[in-house]
């Protein structure tokens, strides 16, 4: 892989960043007005609850934050260059595939950390939350294991773009949603129907968000949720990008990649 | 020494049950410009497409500079460079931030340097920091060129650049990439659908139908496959004299006027009509030999009116 190449699509990422106004808004705007609300729920919840709960919905929400930016940022992307026309332009230079991959998570990870970091400062000065109680060393592994989910979602999800076109790009914004109520952001996997427990165990985050709610909640830790999340990230990422790098060829054996532009 | 740069042998594009390019093979040489052309859906664009690695063959063989694009897809494309009418920079971002993407994509040890001198070369510079939205279509053909250049490429592909331009920036366009052809022996494979542009730059015209490479030739080449030429006599008397002479003579003719008449002949049988009517008490004030142009030769491709050996 090219350094260059690499702070290429990096580069492009941070000047649309700044100048597209929607990004902006999808990007700080709305996240920061979904921290002020869970904000003051989690306020409220804890006047009427044990303080953890409170605690843990603002902390749901920061985390869920994180994998929804970074997802979208991987997805997004290529959507920009689409709607200009210029996603030709890009893969007739030297950028491979792989490299274009990678930039786009990293541009993702980074995207999500400044998000994070933000709103975790708006946690800690206005509700008194700060998401380093859960040990930093906790926190960087579920980052970790939050950020392959997203990979492993986005990469999913540019495949389907680059292979189906505009026709499908509502999934860059729309398909991380449905896993919302099944990873059990804001409350305990057993608050689910007991049919969707499993499928909620299929899915990272779900462990992620059990281990934080531990922490919070003063209970001991299962490090076995880290591994088990870990795992099954492996295994997602690795479809991920084998389903991208089918639906890639297929793109161009069929003509629609050079056909995706606007 | 084999001198071309881009060979494509036996190439072959399916899609599905359509053949979209069907076994073609051409080269291009080293500082030439080959023109490319063909009605709509003749398979140029696909055929541009695969060039460029954004579409994949279902069979045949492209090498540029003597390499397997294939195996050496990267290392290839660092030497050749794009541009088209039809696709545009990312628009939100200024013309100076999409310039330092694509440097950066090309690994270029100064970007800045590169991109400010190539800016001035294309007197652009006034619009770098202006968003690629907010700039006129010239100014986009001008920074898509300018951003073609980037990695000075040794061979270009340029799809229609010309498209929607007006006559006058098209004429500076036109004069752009012979400069380019003399300054720097580029390579160009041309697309249009302007016959005056090709005719004007190109060294060799492949002209391609149904995904069938149909003709191959330099563009004077081109003309000569039409053997008929027409010749206007603008005469002063006697219409029914030019008319037996006509008759006479076993010509095609028509009277575009009572006193012009124009006449199918062959090339070669030209001077001697000249040469006889100027015999006869027939006056004639005027006189325009009209030869077969490109596009005489591309309609007849397009609308299959003839056969040729």
């Amino acid at each position: 892989m090219n350094f260059l190449r690499i702070k290429a699509i990096i580069a492009q990422e941070f000047y649309m960043s700044y100048r597209a106004i929607e990004i902006l808004m999808d990007l700080v705007v709305f996240p920061v007005m979904s921290i002020v609300v869970f904000g003051f729920l989690s306020k409220y919840l804890t006047g009427i609850n044990t303080p953890a709960v409170g605690r843990s919905v603002l902390m749901g929400m920061l985390l869920w934050q994180f994998i929804w930016i970074t997802q979208y940022t991987v997805s997004f992307g290529s959507l920009w260059n689409i709607w200009s026309r210029n996603l030709s332009n890009l893969f007739v230079t030297p950028l491979t595939v792989k490299e274009y991959l990678f930039a786009q998570t990293m541009s993702g990870v980074m995207k999500g950390l400044f998000i994070l970091f933000l709103s975790s400062l708006l946690s800690v000065y206005i509700f008194d939350f700060n998401l380093l109680d859960i040990g930093l060393v906790n926190l960087v592994l579920i980052i970790i294991n939050l950020s392959l989910f997203a990979f492993s979602l986005g990469v999913g999800i540019l495949g389907l773009i680059f292979r189906f076109g505009t026709r499908i790009q509502a999934f860059a914004w729309g398909f991380l949603p449905f896993f919302q109520p099944i990873t059990a952001a804001f409350y305990p996997v057993h608050v689910l129907p007991t049919f969707l427990q499993p499928v909620a165990y299929m899915l990272p985050p779900t462990y992620m968000f059990e281990v934080a709610r531990q922490i919070l909640g003063g209970d001991p830790i299962d490090y076995g949720y880290f591994v088990m999340a870990f795992t099954i990230n492996i295994v997602y990422l690795t479809l991920a990008v084998s389903f991208f790098h089918y639906l890639y060829n297929k793109s161009k054996e069929s003509g629609q990649f050079a056909r995706n532009e606007g | 020494m084999d001198s071309s740069v881009l060979t494509v042998s036996h190439l072959v594009k399916d899609y599905g049950s359509f053949r979209a390019v069907n076994n073609i093979s051409f080269t291009i040489p080293k500082g030439k410009i080959v023109g490319f052309l063909g009605p709509n859906g003749a398979g140029k664009t696909t055929t541009i497409q695969i060039l460029l690695g954004i579409t994949t063959a279902t069979s045949g063989k492209i090498e540029y500079f003597g390499k397997d694009f294939a195996k050496h897809r990267s290392a290839i494309l660092q030497r050749i460079n794009f541009t088209s009418a039809f696709n545009t920079l990312l628009t939100r971002i200024s013309v100076f931030e999409n310039m330092m993407v694509f440097a950066y994509l090309y690994g270029l040890k100064n970007p800045k340097d590169k991109i400010n001198e190539l800016l001035n070369f294309f007197e652009i510079a006034h619009i770098a920091n202006v968003r690629y939205q907010d700039i006129s279509t010239g100014q986009k053909t001008r920074v898509n060129f300018a951003k073609s250049l980037l990695n000075d490429p040794e061979i270009l592909l340029m799809d229609e650049p010309t498209a929607s331009l007006d006559p006058d920036i098209a004429d500076k366009t036109l004069a752009l990439i012979e400069y380019l052809r003399e300054s720097r022996n580029i390579s160009i494979l041309y697309t249009s659908h302007d016959m005056n542009e090709i005719t004007r730059i190109c060294d060799e015209v492949i002209i391609i139908d149904k995904g069938v490479i149909v003709a191959h030739d330099t563009p004077l080449g081109l003309t000569k496959m039409i053997p008929n030429a027409q010749v206007r006599f603008v005469f002063d008397n006697n219409k029914t004299a030019i008319k037996k002479y006509l008759d006479d003579h076993e010509f095609e003719y028509d009277f575009e006027k009572n006193n012009v008449v124009l006449i199918n002949a062959q090339e070669k049988q030209i001077p001697k009509l000249i040469f006889g009517i100027s015999k006869t008490d027939i006056l004639i004030t005027d006189i325009d030999v009209i030869k077969p142009s490109l596009e005489d030769v591309f309609l007849l491709f397009a609308r299959k009116k003839h056969e040729f050996s």
